[in-house]
């Protein structure tokens, strides 16, 4: 079989298992529904792997969908391009489908009968649109597989019925998303009608013909940047968008949380970049000064809303949420340094970020499973049975902070030293959000798993989701902890560990990164044409200095959890607390027309700030 | 003033503000485009070209089942997990139970309607997915069309009618079947070395039924599969409103 036709197989696989499953799954009983999506997802990731092996590191493979190619700079059809960084990413969410659907294998009390299919079929569903989403080369099509990957997602999210909250939090999900994707749409649009095109490729072709011919950038392509990236942007959770998510996360069930948390939203700063450099990198779009300086600005302060955040929750899933919302804004800064090395840096992060997020989802899936409850103050020493999980939960919180060798250390390091070449202070707010991240879970674990310290005081002044009263999310209490919701876990923690300390990994993305920069690569891979050689990849070998910031943010995390779990209940909280954290967590109403109007405010800022540098 | 109303004051004259800064740029942006009913169109010279050539009389269809199939392809999945997460979401709660649906009284003038029109507009559906491939419709339009249909029978008549003439668990697997049978039609291209989708059935004669290869097969697919999706989703709606009622709670 070709490489190319590996791309369209590794969507339609799930697609179809979703198909047979959903219909199978009325009559077979739950071991069969399990092994039958389990083979589907396994099917998949065994496409994906062979994809990855198959293109070349500087390379792509291309899949003209139904045959239908441009003759002479200009087609009708839908085009397919994987480089390692998007096979590798839908790679990775095949995995984690993988995962997931293993720790659900005994999980959930999942309906039968008619709607037995129902959760696994929506898995694979899920799987599909986030492998269209990272395969195509195609404005429109990647639209349409975002809207897939989302209304899955928002009837994943509220898969708990019997309790308003995860219906609340889906509908914010949904709606925030949905409006955002209707922006894109338009931006889309005004694209089309400006190029005639709808391949990322072709547009961002036919925008440099203009500017070669002095019609350069105006408004249009300028109002277009904005409103295209508004989805994925909000997709990634950039702050201020990020307020559905950590309302989505903390009712979804664990095993959703998994993926949501661990690649979907990823995914997110994935489209940022590929649109960003396909369509915009060129002479008719926008100047890299201006796109990278916006870009950083937003993952900055990403980053910083999402570690003070996390370090403020006492109900586990919110915190893990928040957690996310942090490094995914670390990740967009990697990102938007538009460097080979800062990409390479946030792909490896990425990797081995989603091995401890979800690792550590899963774990709190088991508390939830114990105690039907993830609130940090009422488990308080109650988990101390738990030996294995609680050193996992550990474990995945050191990995959070970034402590070498896991692989979220590597990409920390390597996202930092090439940030700090940009901007000598940006290595601070790395190890500063890894630390408060990292500590706030093992804060958290302290507490829960170890008993440690004194049961924290209520303050009532302050309105908290506490994460107690939650549904249980199986039924048949006393049964024993089944053994895939420890194995997955540890598997994925040791995922995490493999890509810091397996050469092969980091240096393989290091080659993705510089393949996914060569923009006139891409270019001439998809429409013909030949292009330079390629840019070198970047070095993502362990350095010294990396090595010692990621000591220093793991000993900051240990300081910040031993220093909150030790101090005395009774003191009051500082005039700083007061002043700065009190406000920043009355913004985060829950109110959805709250959320939309900073979708407004947000997009309004963006394009100000761009039209400002212009 | 609350610190709540403060906060929501300035949220609210931010927004204001960030509405007009968009409608604005908006405009100016709209500004640029090219005129209304202009000569030039690039993208459809090129759709209408490669339609014809392959004797797709409905360039639409051309366009969504052959040239652009794979966004169809991903268009009619969001459907089919639609129904699935609104089956699951809507799925009896273990506080909900059903009831049976009273019979209706209706005027004899409605049933009249409603017994004329329902195997019409099955006629009419019918021919809209049959015809796709060459007059304005085809599988999305038709099948909602149908969908259509059946459901006269609940406003002409009354929910038992609707229930009686409309075999959900049938229609529900028919559908999944239908969303697969999509992305598995693609794999004929596929084995046959000319890439997932592509049109490689016989093409047959310009504007006869069965003309333009695979558009009309994957047209006929969409139909069934966006025919039953439809009355599956409104089905798992109307439940909710006519049949569930939330147990009531002894305490």
């Amino acid at each position: 079989m070709d490489t190319a036709d590996l791309l369209p197989l590794a969507v339609a696989v799930p697609l179809l298992g979703a198909a047979v499953v959903a219909v199978a799954g009325r009559w077979l009983p739950r071991p069969g529904r399990d092994a039958l999506a389990t083979a589907c997802a396994a099917a998949d990731v065994g496409c994906l792997a062979l994809l990855w092996a198959r293109t070349d590191p500087d390379g792509r493979a291309v899949s003209w969908l139904g045959g239908w190619r441009p003759r002479g700079g200009h087609g009708v059809g839908i085009v397919l391009v994987a480089d390692r960084l998007g096979s590798g990413l839908a790679l990775l969410a095949a995995v984690l489908v993988l995962a997931v659907l293993c720790y659900a294998w005994r999980y959930f009390d999942e309906p039968s009968g008619e709607h037995g299919g129902m959760f696994p079929g929506l898995l694979l569903l899920f799987q599909a649109g986030m492998c269209g989403f990272a395969l195509t080369g195609d404005l429109f099509d990647a639209f349409v597989f975002f809207e897939l990957m989302g209304a899955v997602a928002y009837a994943l999210t509220g898969y708990r019925i019997e309790d308003p909250r995860p219906l609340q939090g889906a509908l914010a999900f949904g709606l925030v998303n949905s409006a955002a994707a209707y922006l894109s749409l338009l931006g889309i649009g005004l694209l089309y009608a400006r190029t005639g095109e709808l391949g990322m490729a072709q547009i961002g072709a036919a925008l440099d013909e203009r500017a070669a011919a002095g019609h350069g950038r105006d408004a249009l392509v300028v109002v277009a940047f904005v409103l295209v990236l508004a989805g994925p942007l909000v997709k990634a959770a950039t702050a201020p968008f990020h307020f559905w998510l950590p309302d989505a996360h903390a009712v979804a069930p664990s095993p959703v949380c998994m993926l949501l948390s661990g690649v979907m939203v990823e995914l997110g700063v994935y489209g940022v970049a590929r649109i960003h450099r396909v369509v915009f990198a060129g002479a008719g779009g926008l100047p890299d000064a201006a796109v990278r300086d916006t870009l950083l600005a937003a993952g900055v302060l990403t980053a910083l809303v999402g570690a003070v955040m996390c370090w403020q929750q006492r109900h586990l899933k919110r915190m893990l949420a928040f957690s996310t919302v942090g490094h995914v804004g670390l990740f967009l800064v990697g990102t938007a340094l538009l460097t080979p090395a800062g990409l390479a840096g946030s792909a490896v992060y990425v990797a081995g970020h989603a091995g401890a997020k979800a690792a550590l989802f899963g774990l709190t899936g088991v508390l939830l499973d114990r105690y039907g409850s993830v609130d940090e103050h009422g488990l308080h020493g109650r988990a101390r049975e738990l030996r294995l999980p609680g050193a996992l939960f550990a474990l995945g919180a050191l990995a959070l902070a970034g402590l070498p060798p896991f692989g979220t250390g590597l990409g920390k390091a390597v996202a930092e030293e090439a940030a700090g070449r940009e901007l000598g202070w940006l290595p601070a707010v790395f190890v500063l959000v890894s630390a408060l991240t990292g500590g706030a879970v093992l804060r958290a674990g302290l507490r829960v798993f170890g008993g440690v310290g004194s049961p924290p005081k209520e303050h009532p002044e302050v309105a908290a989701t506490t994460g107690e009263g939650e549904e249980p999310e199986i039924r048949g209490p006393g049964r024993r902890l089944p053994a895939p919701m420890i194995a997955v876990p540890a598997a994925l923690l040791a995922g995490c560990l493999a890509v810091g300390l397996a050469p092969g990994v980091g240096r393989a993305l290091a080659a993705a990164a510089a393949a996914f920069t060569d923009r006139t690569g891409y270019l001439a891979d998809t429409l013909g044409g030949t292009a330079p050689a390629a840019t070198p990849a970047p070095d993502t070998d362990w350095t010294a200095s990396g090595i010692l910031l990621g000591l220093l943010s793991a000993a900051l995390a240990a300081a910040f959890a031993t220093a909150a779990v030790r101090r005395d209940p009774r003191r009051g909280t500082g005039a700083l607390h007061r002043a700065t954290v009190l406000p920043l967590r009355r913004l985060h109403s829950g109110l959805l027309g709250d959320y939309v109007a900073w979708l407004a405010v947000g997009l309004a800022a963006l394009l100000v700030a761009l039209v400002a540098q212009l | 003033m609350s610190r709540t109303t403060r906060l929501r004051l300035f949220l609210t004259a931010a927004a204001v503000l960030a509405a007009a800064v968009l409608a604005a740029a908006l405009i100016v942006a709209a500004e640029q485009l090219p005129g209304f009913g202009g000569a030039r169109h690039p993208y459809g010279e090129r759709a209408v070209a490669a339609g014809l050539a392959r004797q797709s009389a409905n360039i639409v269809s051309a366009v969504n089942f052959d040239q652009r199939g794979f966004d169809t392809l991903g268009e009619e999945s969001i459907l089919f997990g639609s129904v699935l997460g609104a089956g699951m979401l809507l799925r009896l709660a273990r506080d909900e139970h059903k009831r049976r649906p009273a019979a209706e009284p209706v005027l004899p003038t409605t049933r009249l309607f409603g017994a004329t029109l329902l195997p019409l507009t099955l006629l009419t559906g019918g021919y809209l997915v049959a015809h796709g491939q060459l007059s304005p419709g085809g599988g999305f339009q038709g099948g909602v069309v149908l969908t259509t249909a059946l459901h006269l029978a609940y406003v002409a008549a009354d929910y038992r009618v609707l229930k009686r003439i409309r075999p959900l668990a049938v229609l529900d697997v028919t559908d999944a079947i239908a969303a697969g049978s999509y992305a598995a039609l693609g794999l004929i291209g596929l084995a046959q070395g000319a890439g997932y989708l592509a049109n490689t059935l016989p093409l047959g004669t310009f504007n006869a039924l069965s003309s333009s290869g695979l558009v009309a097969v994957i047209n006929a697919a969409v139909g069934v599969e966006v025919g039953s999706a439809v009355v599956v989703l409104l089905a798992h709606f109307l439940d909710q409103a006519v049949e569930v009622t939330p147990r009531r709670r002894n305490r």
